[in-house]
């Protein structure tokens, strides 16, 4: 018998979302006031502490997929999606060890500004491209999330959900610029973790669980009956070569998404960022912990009950429908509607900052700063309307799974950022060149474009796992040689890192006026990257079974 | 002292991103070594359970150590960058060049 998501009461879900829209306006309100510059407006005034600021990248990470779309996939695929999931936690870790700090201490807005001071501006409108793109993609995706969930909540047709969720939402994040994205994510985080975890030990209570009183980790006891029930489900199912893939494609990118990096940014100094990461992996991990929770009951249930989820991204939904009260439920799609709205809030204020601040700089860069902030404002506003007006009718290459978006991140971006950071011999020439060259051809090697001219088959294909096992080590190899190549050779004289684009990296790492020359500028490690990357490539390119 | 700090800098960086990929991709060892997927653990399969806790417990552990020793660094960092003379107008115009 098929279980629906459907509350007895739509006045009650109705009350849940309208208090939170309520209380997010008043946050968005109150940090208008705050915001008096393009700092304010971009980077919170780099004011942001860190309990705020961990608990704000975790919101800004999980995404409605958190809620919607994982669950369905830990439902289809087990517990390989599981392990796909938790490494994502080091995402933000790393970047902040990697760039995050060396860019927050040159008062960065988005990565794309250190991208200009380090390359130039013909290879920051490169980067800012792919970056708006993947930004756009990834606010499409939660867009059209959003406007199904209010659908589902309140039975309105889709495109009056679009309209009025996608209003609603844009209107309190261009309120708020980054003072409101912050603490209101913040908020937001806490909303999510309540309304995934607590529930859920109810429902846990129904199936006979002593685990219930913390549902994260102590459901074991119902390992032995879902065993039984499912005698696949713990199986690992794949090879070594797809959890190494793994790394390129999702680790890799999402160490250059910029809203995340935009978080990092508006920490109060260096040090505050890196405790903001710790407070963020406690605080995603705890969420995260309640999603395989929820993923594990879902299969449980329908395993035990003889149930079927048809809908399988309303697991959480039609699971507390069927054991918790109207008003429990309700508040659980309130969760999923702030992780949504916190995930828009981050990828607008990339674009804005991508737009407003980046290639804004370009054409007119003696701007002041209050003109920048109201050009950030519109830039912001015109975002939102455009993906509202975008999810009416998606074009299809852009509802592309954002997994397979963060492959094209990782091989675009990555190399530019973390190169530029570390070797000062990376070259303007060679980054434009290999982030083009490697971007489209991730794009034409993945199944979404020529389906016959594709690496790999089926889902590792499909969230460009096996295109990113080629395009990524590849974008990393050609970047390193041709720089290599470049910066020896006369007539690409131009290209080459001068002493400024040089004395940045020294600068950004903490050492002042100190200028080394022979700092972060060897060739045998590089050299060493790129044999080691040319391997993977080939790695990649072995068929996928 | 400045070649020291900048091993030092390098180090770190490689260890904890070492170390934060595994904590992340600890699966992949399971996989790599089948013989480990034996045993439970809070009644959870081992190569279940490990994974979640280290990809929790694990990295913001991780975090932690990172933080307390790279913002230790910082200080040193800053320590040696305060005892440099200060800034002549010829080194301004070199930044110019």
């Amino acid at each position: 018998m098929p279980a629906e998501y459907a509350l007895s009461n739509v006045w009650v879900g109705l009350s849940v979302v309208a208090v939170l829209f309520v209380i997010f306006y008043y946050v968005g309100y109150v940090s208008s006031r705050k915001t008096t510059s393009d700092e304010d407006f971009y980077a919170a005034g780099f004011s942001i502490g860190p309990v705020t600021n961990g608990l704000g990248m975790a919101a800004t990470w999980a995404s409605l997929a958190t809620f919607l779309g994982v669950i369905a996939l830990i439902l289809k695929l087990q517990v390989p999606f599981v392990y796909l999931w938790i490494q994502w936690a080091i995402s933000i870790p790393l970047l902040t060890l990697l760039y995050g700090t060396s860019l927050r201490r040159m008062k960065a807005f988005t990565p794309a500004t250190f991208i200009k001071q380090r390359y130039g501006k013909p290879a920051t409108i490169v980067i800012v491209c792919w970056m708006i793109l993947i930004m756009v993609m990834y606010a499409l995706g939660q867009m059209i999330g959003l406007g199904r969930a209010f659908e589902l909540l309140f039975g309105v047709p889709y495109n009056t959900a679009i309209v009025v969720a996608g209003l609603a939402t844009v209107g309190f994040i261009t309120v708020g610029g980054m003072y409101g994205a912050s603490y209101n994510a913040a908020f937001q985080m806490v909303v999510m973790t309540v309304a995934m975890i607590v529930p859920m030990g109810a429902i846990m209570k129904a199936m006979g669980s002593s685990g219930w009183w913390f549902p994260p980790l102590a459901y074991g006891d119902m390992v032995p009956e879902m065993v039984k029930a499912i005698p696949t489900f713990f199986d690992m199912k794949y090879d070594f070569r797809w959890y190494f893939a793994l790394i390129p494609a999702f680790t890799l990118g999402p160490v250059a998404l910029p809203h995340l990096a935009m978080k990092v940014f508006t920490s109060s100094s260096v040090k505050s960022a890196r405790w903001a990461v710790v407070w963020f992996a406690l605080f995603l991990g705890l969420l995260f912990s309640g999603t395989y929770v929820v993923g594990f009951t879902g299969n449980f249930f329908t395993a035990t009950t003889g149930r079927i989820i048809e809908k399988a991204d309303q697991t959480i939904l039609i699971l507390n429908v069927f054991y918790n009260p109207t008003l429990v439920a309700a508040f659980v799609m309130g969760g999923a509607v702030a992780a949504g709205l916190s995930t828009i809030g981050g990828n607008l204020m990339a674009i804005a900052g991508l737009v407003g601040s980046d290639l804004l700089g370009i054409i007119a860069p003696d701007m002041d700063s209050s003109k920048k902030m109201k050009w950030g404002y519109a830039a912001l506003a015109m975002g939102g309307l455009l993906a509202i007006l975008m999810a009416f009718k998606p074009p299809k290459f852009l509802v592309t799974s954002i997994l397979w978006a963060f492959g094209l991140l990782a091989t675009t971006a990555t190399p530019a950022i973390l190169l530029g950071v570390w070797w000062k011999e990376a070259n303007k020439l060679a980054l434009i060149i290999s982030s083009l060259f490697c971007g489209f051809l991730y794009i034409l090697i993945s199944p979404h474009v020529i389906p016959s001219v594709v690496i790999g088959k089926g889902l590792v294909a499909a969230l460009g796992m096996s295109g990113g096992m080629v395009t990524i080590p590849l974008s990393f190899a050609m970047f390193i040689i041709l720089s290599i190549a470049f910066n020896r050779m006369a007539m690409f004289k131009s290209f080459a890192p001068t002493l400024v684009d040089k004395k940045v990296i020294d600068r950004i790492h903490g050492w002042g006026t100190d200028y080394e020359e022979s700092r972060y500028n060897g060739v045998t490690v590089p050299v060493i990257i790129s044999i080691v990357c040319l391997g993977i490539f080939f790695w990649g390119l072995v068929p996928w079974t | 002292m400045k070649e020291k700090l900048y091993k030092k800098e390098i180090t770190l960086t490689i260890v904890f991103s070492v170390i934060l990929l595994l904590m992340g991709h600890s699966a992949s060892i399971f996989v790599l070594f089948p013989s480990l997927q034996q045993g439970t653990l809070w009644g959870f399969p081992v190569q279940y359970i490990v994974p979640i806790l280290l990809g929790w417990f694990g990295i913001a552990g991780v975090c932690l150590i990172m933080t307390i020793v790279c913002n230790k660094f910082d200080d040193e960092m800053e320590e040696y960058v305060n005892s440099l003379p200060p800034e002549t107008e010829t080194d301004s115009e070199s930044v110019n060049e």
